[in-house]
C-alpha cells in the first residue's frame, strides 16, 4: 500500500525548503450574520496533499471554494501559486483556469459529449483550434481510460466515470493546484474506489491537492497532511498518520471515532 | 339551421377565398410570423440574461421592458408601432405595414420569451455555473455556451406556446391597412366577410391558422422528446450547433445522476 512517505519521495527530499503553492491567512466568511469562516490560516506547500476533514457545517467546503473564488471570502488572503486571488486587481479567470476543481456532484455540461466537456475550456480559455483541443483531450480520457466513452454523453455515464471525466476535464487545463470538494461523496460505494485510484495516482505525479474528504484512509494513504476544521477554525492539522493515529482535540477524536 | 350552415360553411364561399388564402395569405402570414419569432428569441435571450444579472442597473431596464410589452394589449403594441411611428416620421420600412408588424409583434415575443428563457436558465443548476468558471471562463463566457443552451432545451414545449401566440397576432397587422399582395389570412378572410355578409372565409382562414399551429405543436413536443430520450449516440458536434439529443434535461431528474446530484445540492 502506498504510503505518505513514497508519495512524497520525488520532489520534496533533500532538506531545501519546498515552494509554497497556496498561502491561505485569517481567511473569514460570513453570510449575513453567520459566520462561517472564522479566520483560517495554513500553508500548503507544492506536490503536498493535504486532506481536510471535518463534520459538515464545519466550513471546510466553503473554505475550499474561497481558493478558487467561487466563494468571495468576506476578508483574509488567498495567494495560489504566487497570485494573490484576493486582490481585487488580479484577472481572477485568468487564475482560476490554473486551479482545478472537482465537485461533489461531478458537475458535467450534459448538453455535451464527453471529449466536448474536457475541450470546452482548452478551446474557450486557452483559444486552442479543434484539432490541437481534441488530441490533448482524448490523451487525457486515455491516460484516465475514458477514451472509448469519448463521444457519450454525461448521462450515460456511471458516477465513477462521470467523477473520472471531470477530474480530467480539470487536469485537460494542466493546473498548478488540483482541489477536490467531497469528490466521492455522491457515489455508490462500488464506484468510490475507481475515483480514489485516480486520485492516489494523482498524488503520486507530484500534483499539489487540496482534497475535502471524509474518506479517512484515503488521507492515511495519499495525504502528507491532514486539517481537521470545527466550526469555522482549524482545529487540529499536522502530518497526516500522526495526527489520525493520536488525535490530540477531543472533537477531532470524537469525529475520527464516529467516521470509522 | 341552413342559414347558420350557409353563414359559416358556404363552399363555394370557402373554395373562392381559398387561392388567395393559400397563396398570399398563408405566405405573408408565415413571414410575420416567423420574423417576429425569430426577432424574439433573439432579443429575449439577451433579455433573460440581463434579468439573471447581480446588477439592478442592469436588470432594471430589461425588467421595465418585459413588464411594459407584456402589460399592453397587442392591439395597442401594433398600433403604436405601425401608425405612431410612421407618423412621426419613423419610416424605416417605409410604407410597407409589414414590416413594423414583424416589429410590434417581434416586441412582444421578447418580452414574453425573456421570462421563458430566464425560468429555464435558472433551473440549470447552479454547479453547472461553477464549474465552467473553475475552468477560468468568465461569466458570460458560461452562460453563452453552457448555461443558455442547456436552459433553452428545458423551456421547448413553453416557446411553443409563444410561437403559437405570435402566429397568431400577426393578424393583428389588419390594423395597419393592407394593399393587394401584401394581405394575410385574417385580411382577405375579413375583406371578403365585408363584401358578402358571409362568415365562411373567415372560416377558412381559421382552419389555414390551425394547420400552421397544431402540428407546430407536436413537432416541438416530437423535438423535445427526441432530445431528452437521445444521448450518446454518437453525437459527433457539439449538439449545440446541431440541436442533437440530450439526456440532461432537468425535467427527468431521476434517471440522471448529473441532475439528480445538483439538485440535492441546491436544497
Amino acid at each position: 500500500m502506498t504510503t505518505a512517505t513514497g508519495k512524497t519521495g520525488g520532489e520534496r527530499t533533500g532538506g531545501a525548503a519546498p515552494r509554497t503553492a497556496i498561502s491561505v491567512r485569517d481567511l473569514r466568511k460570513s453570510y449575513g450574520d453567520t459566520e462561517i469562516l472564522r479566520g483560517v490560516s495554513f500553508d500548503v506547500a507544492q506536490s503536498e496533499v493535504l486532506c481536510v476533514l471535518g463534520r459538515s457545517g464545519s466550513g471546510k467546503s466553503t473554505m475550499l471554494k474561497c481558493l478558487n473564488l467561487l466563494e468571495a471570502p468576506t476578508s483574509g488572503s488567498v495567494v495560489v501559486s504566487g497570485t494573490t486571488l484576493t486582490d481585487a486587481k488580479v484577472d481572477v479567470d485568468a487564475a482560476r483556469a490554473k486551479i482545478g476543481m472537482v465537485f461533489q456532484h461531478f458537475n458535467l455540461f450534459g448538453h455535451l459529449n464527453v471529449l466536448d466537456n474536457v475541450t470546452l475550456a482548452l478551446r474557450h480559455v486557452r483559444g486552442m483550434g479543434k484539432a490541437e483541443a481534441a488530441e490533448i483531450g482524448n490523451a487525457q480520457l486515455a491516460r484516465l481510460g475514458l477514451g472509448h466513452l469519448a463521444r457519450q454523453r454525461p448521462g450515460n455515464l456511471s458516477g465513477g466515470q462521470q467523477q473520472r471525466v471531470a477530474i480530467a476535464r480539470s487536469l485537460a487545463m494542466s493546473p498548478e493546484v488540483m482541489l477536490f470538494d467531497e469528490a466521492t461523496s455522491a457515489l455508490d460505494p462500488e464506484l468510490v474506489g475507481d475515483v480514489l485510484a485516480v486520485m492516489r495516482e494523482l498524488a503520486g505525479t507530484g500534483m499539489t491537492m487540496v482534497v475535502v474528504t471524509h474518506e479517512i484512509g484515503f488521507a492515511r494513504e495519499a495525504a502528507d497532511r491532514v486539517m481537521f476544521m470545527d466550526d469555522g477554525v482549524i482545529a487540529e492539522e499536522g502530518e497526516a498518520r500522526s495526527v489520525l493515529d493520536a488525535p490530540s482535540s477531543p472533537r477531532f477524536r470524537e469525529f475520527l471515532s464516529k467516521v470509522l | 339551421m341552413s342559414d347558420f350552415l350557409h353563414t359559416f360553411f358556404d363552399w363555394s364561399e370557402i373554395r373562392g377565398a381559398l387561392p388567395t388564402l393559400l397563396t398570399e395569405g398563408l405566405r405573408n402570414t408565415l413571414l410575420i410570423a416567423v420574423l417576429a419569432i425569430l426577432f424574439g428569441l433573439v432579443v429575449g435571450v439577451l433579455l433573460a440574461v440581463l434579468l439573471l444579472s447581480r446588477r439592478r442597473l442592469v436588470r432594471l431596464p430589461a425588467r421595465l421592458y418585459v413588464d411594459v410589452f407584456r402589460g399592453l394589449p397587442a392591439i395597442v403594441t401594433v398600433s403604436l408601432i405601425g401608425l405612431g411611428l410612421p407618423a412621426a416620421g419613423v419610416r424605416p420600412f417605409g410604407r410597407n405595414p409589414l414590416g413594423y408588424a414583424v416589429i410590434a409583434v417581434g416586441l412582444i415575443s421578447a418580452a414574453y420569451c425573456a421570462e421563458i428563457f430566464r425560468s429555464g436558465i435558472q433551473a440549470v443548476p447552479p454547479g453547472q455555473l461553477q464549474a465552467g468558471r473553475s475552468l477560468g471562463m468568465s461569466y458570460l463566457k458560461t452562460m453563452r455556451l453552457v448555461v443558455v443552451p442547456q436552459g433553452i432545451r428545458n423551456v421547448l414545449p413553453a416557446l411553443a406556446g409563444q410561437f403559437i401566440v405570435d402566429i397568431k397576432e400577426s393578424s393583428l397587422v389588419y390594423l395597419l391597412g393592407l394593399g393587394v399582395g401584401q394581405r394575410e389570412l385574417y385580411f382577405i378572410a375579413q375583406e371578403r366577410q365585408a363584401a358578402s355578409y358571409n362568415a365562411s372565409a373567415l372560416v377558412a382562414a381559421g382552419l389555414c391558422y390551425l394547420v400552421i399551429t397544431i402540428p407546430l405543436t407536436y413537432l416541438v413536443n416530437w423535438l423535445d422528446r427526441r432530445m431528452r430520450e437521445g444521448g450518446g449516440r454518437g453525437a459527433r458536434r457539439a449538439p449545440a450547433a446541431t440541436g442533437q439529443e440530450d439526456a440532461t434535461g432537468a425535467a427527468v431528474p431521476a434517471a440522471d445522476p448529473t441532475t439528480g446530484g445538483a439538485l440535492k445540492e441546491r436544497a
